[in-house]
């Protein structure tokens, strides 16, 4: 039986309706609104106002603009005002009541996420009155475009946000009832069923096959798209792949869940009257961050275009909890220069993203599984004292291999029976054949490394840790600054760019000791000081009569070098309570934290990210460092 | 006091100054209730020198006409190149491919020697100018917006982004996907995209943007069919001053 | 002695430049000179080379007010090089748009230009405070003429839609239907107009020349038929230039032309003298009432024939949008194929008979073009004009002898930007 069911229909539920049904529906409205719908034009689909029913082409892959148009359009006056004393401007809305006939639910998706945008906070009164006075009258999208990628954004479905939303089961429509107004509409305008088994094995089916349509897939899971941007801000792809980029703007104009736009003052030629519109805008604009002195807070298309991937995947969702890029595909279809698919995007970043965390694991965990605490065997081949407590070591693989390390990561050194102790390695990779590393003479392991005599054999595990990134570093003028035996990390690094010289631009040294015996290294300083590929500064906290150098402690070296704050690079190891003061100094010449380079000690034993002694709040340092930016460290609470 | 506003036209069609007189009766009532037309040699006959904003029509294609620019330089406050023709040099420009004395011969014969013509160039190719009202024709809505602008001392907004951002407003379908080709990307807007709406493609008689990234267009004409040489015949019908010059 | 000396450097309310000189002493003309400075535009040499698509698009700009007339013209020259015939659709839809421009050009010619003069202002502005109504009647009719070829084409200076082989774009059938309602009130305000010409005083100077026009047994014609003369049988189209006969003069950077006689006019007049009996009932009976019969030999009265041609035009839009209604209008696809070939187009554009003549290879890429414009043709019988007319004023005041010299230039709604260029450009 037929209309008893409709007095019982509920939200949430669905029925089956006849597909002439739906049509005396969305004819019965058109009498009493402005009907929207999609409808065929040119080979391609567009909204367009609607006289009748038959006009809808409800099977379509995707509209040139999106649904969102009628509720956030191009244009609308937001203020009337009259000119001269007493302005006295007036809020304007548009009341209009309409219906909106076929809308995807990707596209519900982004209704709904702009309804985080426009009434949540600072409810937006143009929105709203659009919005309330809107009928969404969804489809199921059975013929999604070859560049759509809902599925990939969980998009494909719509759980809410619609009146009504039909899937085409064939013969009949399956509508789900999302409001009462969609639930009156039924009542009142057609006839409707309940749902048989068949209708529901049919509509199972039918979604099912639409999603195998889909020909694009997110190559990670899209909940870790914010985290991966966040550490691929400063990857190469954003300048390669912009470089064809026109900022012409049809990307932003298509898209669903964009709605930056400008407002705009104009007045009639009698200049009496006026009104203040807004209209759509894009970051993606060469102009949109320029300010009237002349700066452009985003002069240059790759900031622009990272800009505009980072809202899709992770600022949109930080701050209103609903994913910023529904996967429609309209930007795809429109970019003439094949660069804006965000999916593109995120997929190319995951990509390199992987490959830095496999060539990490590569250095990392270049032994098998059953190796992992296994230490090597390397023969001393030189000792030498450097100061009262410090003494270095030349170490050779039994295996005659290289250790295959990066400035600035550490081996971890095994007296059995004794213990284990990391320390960084002192020389650069450059340097084949031996690598050396450092030893301050404090504890058990120390002494008993202290007491070893050339020949000896011990066990080395490592590298370890990250190093520092010298491509970061490349074509950029690096200040190193060493304080005590905060040198022995930092010398194989400095080792490295003089290895590398042309690679890099200036190479600043400061170095400070507490006393002139406490030097480290003084032959190979003195050559530092000599070479004019560098420019060496040294200090001693305290000086004896002898010594004719400065005296004072390394800040007060900072404030005599010259800096480019833009290209310098800070690389900066010492006891921890030099990095306070070294910071405040490298800030007061404006250098940014993303410029600060420092290497953290903390209690290690495995070297591995799992025995857990190294943890600085969420990262192990063994694993994440020892080597960290100021900008990642303002986030390590426990850090500095 | 009113502003006095004069209108003078060098090189063109005149279509510019023609749609001027394109304004409904109130609309013509409230302009001139807002600004003093004392010059417009093609709808009144008394003309003045005292004049504070002057609108160039045209671009320069003969000596005598940089002098008489020059000179209204000098007594105008304002000067605003009004249609293509004065903001970029626009169709003028396309006989600046011919050799000169070639061109003349050709179209004149023998009595060439009674003509002269120089390579036809903008406005601001001679002169300083103030503001811009752009297109093949303009709109008559950019010349008010113009107008009002100077009234209120503001800077008119004209914008410096491509065509292609008004068209997708005005829910065009994009040429490209219909066969055709198009330089909306890399044209300035403000047209609303009139000639795609209208069922035609951009032919980019606003000129260019400020940065238009041609490499990137030229490739995407060449992806929809057009050779290199092609590409450049495109650019050349309103942008060819740019390169004649180079 | 009695010395006459007139140096109008640039005549005003004409569209382009032109000066008019005389030097006469104790009656003797020594000098009297219609002379036309106007900065050559060398389309034919700027035609060369380019696509088909694009022809129609750059021949436009060669006018601001007669834009769709230099389409219209390049259109149909193309289509003749290529063998296309178009559908019987984009005639309707032609002649419509051509209507359109007709009226606006009319009413700004009677309305803006040439009713100053009668009125004793120096232009239609200072009317907006005396004469209101007129001001924005003329107005409104001007704003109909550019509302119905937006309808058409988009935009009426250089319009937008029309393409070779049709329209890119159909207009909408309840636009047309709302401004056939305009159309049927605009013979409201141009009764209006005629009451206004009745009561000027139009000098009355006679000179017979030749009259040259289109001519098509069907209709009044404005995009079809043959050239037709006073003085000689019709010819086809492409046979143009043994009418027109180009020759430079030092004295203009337009060229002059003469057939039969040693000048010939184009344009309203001319059209009226060959055309009359063609014109609609209404038209021919307000012409009766502004006392103007053809053939009629005074210069002075073209502005009459334009008025008269008003109604016409604006009956001829009102039938063409009822066959439009009737019959529907749809979009017709682009099936346009460029071949080798030369074509002739010519049009009656406002100010006259105009021809466009194209040499395409067959890639669709032009070899050769001409155009002979309207104007042009006008700036020899001008001339003849003057000689016959200075003469028999010599008497009267120096200022009403330039006044008058300059309404004769007035009243051929000369249109000098477009005639400066002109001949035959071959590359080898």
């Amino acid at each position: 039986m037929m209309t008893s069911s409709a007095e019982a229909i509920e939200i949430k539920k669905s029925v089956v309706i006849s597909k002439q049904g739906f049509k005396n529906l969305v004819n019965s409205l058109i009498k009493k609104m402005d009907v929207y719908g999609v409808i065929a034009k040119k080979g391609k689909f567009v909204y367009d106002s609607i006289g009748n029913a038959d006009e809808l082409a409800l099977s379509y892959d995707v509209t040139v603009l999106p649904p969102t148009a009628y509720l956030f359009p191009p244009r609308e006056t937001i203020l009337r005002f009259a000119l001269g004393n007493g302005a006295k401007p007036e809020p304007v809305t548009d009341d209009t009541s309409r219906a909106i006939i076929g809308v995807h639910p990707c596209d519900i998706n982004a209704i709904r996420m702009l309804d985080e945008a426009f009434i949540t906070t600072n409810p937006d009164p143009n929105y709203i009155a659009r919005r309330k006075n809107s009928l969404i009258v969804g489809v199921s999208d059975l013929t999604p475009s070859p560049k759509s990628f809902a599925p990939s954004m969980g998009t494909h479905i719509a759980e809410s946000g619609f009146d009504l939303m039909l899937t085409d089961i064939g013969s009949k429509y399956i509508v789900a009832i999302g409001s009462r107004k969609g639930a009156n509409l039924i009542k009142k305008y057609t006839k409707s069923s309940p749902l048989s088994t068949e209708d529901i094995a049919k509509q199972i089916s039918v979604l099912d096959r639409a999603l195998t349509r889909y020909k694009l897939n997110l190559n990670v899971p899209r909940e870790r798209l914010p985290k991966l941007l966040e550490e691929s801000y400063d990857d190469a792809y954003w300048k390669a792949r912009s470089d064809t980029c026109l900022s012409c703007g049809s990307c932003v104009m298509v898209c669903p869940t964009c709605f930056c736009f400008d407002v705009q003052d104009d007045v009639a030629l009698n200049l009496k009257e006026g009104q203040r519109t807004r209209q759509w805008d894009g970051c993606m604009l060469v102009d949109f961050a320029k300010v009237a002195t002349g700066e452009n807070f985003r002069q240059d298309k790759a900031s622009r275009f990272r800009h505009r991937i980072y809202r899709k995947g992770k600022y949109v969702l930080e701050r209103y909890g609903r994913m910023g890029c529904v996967g429609c595909g309209r930007c795809a279809v429109a970019c003439l220069a094949e660069i804006a698919s965000p999916l593109e995007a995120f997929n190319a970043i995951a990509e390199s993203w992987q490959v830095k965390q496999e060539a990490k694991r590569i250095l990392r965990e270049a032994r098998p599984e059953e190796e992992l605490y296994l230490p090597r065997p390397a023969q001393l081949v030189r000792v030498e004292q450097l100061a009262a407590k410090e003494k270095v070591f030349e170490m050779k693989f039994l295996d005659g291999k290289d250790l295959g390390h990066q400035p600035g990561q550490f081996v971890s050194v095994s007296i059995m029976g004794i213990g284990e102790s990391p320390f960084g390695v002192a020389t650069s990779p450059t340097r084949t054949g031996s690598f050396e590393f450092a030893v301050r003479n404090v504890g058990s392991v120390t002494n008993a490394i202290h007491n070893l005599q050339k020949g000896a054999v011990v066990g080395i595990r490592g590298p370890f840790g990250n190093g520092f990134d010298v491509k970061a570093l490349e074509g950029k003028d690096i200040l190193f600054i060493a304080g005590g035996i905060g040198l022995f990390p930092v010398r194989s690094l400095i080792q490295y760019v003089l290895d590398n010289r042309n690679q890099f631009g200036r190479a600043i040294v400061l170095f400070g000791a507490r006393t002139p015996a406490e030097r480290l290294f003084v032959d190979e300083l003195a050559t530092w000081k000599n070479n004019p590929a560098l420019e060496f500064y040294e200090t001693v906290d305290r000086g004896t009569p002898e010594w004719t150098g400065n005296v004072g402690v390394i800040t007060t070296l900072i404030p005599k070098v010259q800096l480019d704050p833009r290209k310098t690079m800070a690389i900066v190891v010492g006891p921890p309570i030099m990095y306070r003061f070294v910071i405040v100094e490298l800030k007061k010449k404006d250098l940014p934290d993303e410029n600060i380079i420092m290497s953290l000690e903390r209690r290690m034993k495995c070297g591995v990210g799992k025995c857990g002694h190294c943890q600085i709040n969420g990262v192990y340092v063994c694993q994440e460092g020892p080597v960290f930016s100021l900008a990642q460290l303002r986030n390590l609470r426990e850090a500095v | 006091m009113k502003p006095k506003v004069a209108f003078f036209d060098f090189t063109g069609c005149e279509g510019c100054q023609l749609d001027v007189l394109n304004l409904t009766g109130e609309e013509l009532l409230d302009l001139l209730g807002a600004i003093e037309i004392v010059n417009f040699r093609e709808a009144i006959s008394n003309r003045s020198d005292d004049y504070d904003i002057a609108f160039i029509e045209g671009s320069i294609t003969r000596e005598a006409e940089i002098t008489r620019l020059q000179g209204i330089r000098e007594k105008a406050k304002v000067l605003v190149a009004l249609g293509a023709c004065a903001c970029i040099g626009g169709i003028n420009c396309l006989k600046n491919h011919l050799p000169m004395e070639q061109a003349l011969k050709i179209v004149y014969g023998d009595a060439a020697k009674y003509y002269d013509t120089i390579p036809a160039r903008p406005i601001n190719a001679v002169v300083p100018v103030d503001f811009y009202v752009r297109g093949c024709p303009p709109q008559t809505a950019e010349l008010v917006k113009v107008v009002k602008a100077l009234l209120l001392g503001k800077k008119p907004d004209i914008p410096n982004y491509p065509v292609c951002t008004e068209c997708k407003m005005a829910g065009n379908i994009c040429v490209f996907e219909l066969g055709k080709t198009c330089l909306g990307p890399v044209t300035r807007a403000g047209c609303n995209a009139i000639c795609v709406t209208g069922g035609r493609q951009c032919w980019g008689c606003r000129g260019l943007v400020d940065e238009p990234n041609k490499d990137s267009e030229t490739e995407i004409l060449k992806k929809h069919g057009l050779t290199p040489e092609q590409a450049v015949e495109k650019f050349k019908i309103y942008n060819t001053y740019a390169e004649v010059k180079k | 002695m009695t010395q006459v000396k007139v140096d109008v450097h640039y005549v005003t309310r004409v569209e382009g430049h032109g000066n008019l000189i005389l030097d006469a002493t104790d009656g003797k003309i020594e000098k009297l000179l219609w002379e036309v400075p106007e900065s050559p535009r060398f389309f034919e040499a700027m035609l060369i080379g380019r696509h088909y698509d694009d022809v129609h698009h750059i021949a436009s700009r060669i006018c601001g007010i007669c834009s769709i007339a230099h389409t219209t013209a390049s259109i149909q020259a193309t289509e003749a090089a290529f063998g296309i015939q178009p559908s019987e659709q984009t005639i309707l839809l032609r002649k419509l748009l051509f209507d359109a421009e007709m009226l606006e050009s009319h009413v700004l010619h009677t309305l803006f230009l040439v009713a100053p003069d009668f009125l004793g202002v120096d232009s239609v502005l200072p009317l907006a405070e005396t004469h209101k109504d007129v001001v924005v009647m003329a107005l409104r009719m001007k704003k109909l003429a550019y509302n119905l070829a937006e309808a058409l084409a988009q935009r009426k200076t250089h319009p937008l839609s029309c393409v070779v082989g049709g329209f890119a774009k159909v207009p909408n059938i309840n636009e047309l239907k709302a401004l056939k309602k305009r159309l049927v009130e605009c013979l409201g305000d141009l009764d209006v107009q005629t009451s206004i010409f009745k009561t000027v005083k139009i000098p009355d100077f006679i000179r017979e020349t030749e009259y040259i026009a289109l001519k098509d047994p069907k209709e009044y014609a404005w995009i079809s038929g043959k050239i037709a003369s006073s003085d000689a049988p019709a010819v086809p189209i492409d046979q143009y230039l043994g009418v027109t006969n180009e020759f430079c003069v030092p004295t203009s950077t337009a060229k002059y032309t003469k057939n039969k006689r040693d000048a010939y006019m184009v344009g309203a007049l001319a059209r009226f003298n060959l055309n009359y009996n063609q014109l609609s009932t209404r038209a021919k009976k307000v012409a009766q009432e502004l006392g103007i019969s053809a053939p009629c030999f005074n210069p002075y009265m073209i502005s009459v024939a334009q008025l008269v041609e008003t109604y016409h035009i604006v009956e001829d839009a009102i039938s063409l949008i009822d066959q439009l209604v009737d019959r529907g209008v749809k979009e017709e696809p682009d099936k346009v194929k460029p071949r080798a070939g030369r074509g002739v187009g010519a049009v009656e554009a406002p100010r006259g008979i105009l021809f466009h003549d194209y040499t395409y290879d067959a890639n669709g890429i032009i070899t050769k073009a001409n155009c002979i414009i309207p104007t042009n043709q006008n700036h020899n019988n001008i001339q003849k004009d003057l000689e016959a007319l200075v003469p028999k004023i010599l008497d009267k005041p120096q200022a009403e002898i330039q006044k008058m010299m300059e309404m004769l230039v007035r009243a051929y709604d000369p249109c000098i930007s477009c005639s400066a260029h002109a001949l035959t450009v071959t590359f080898k």
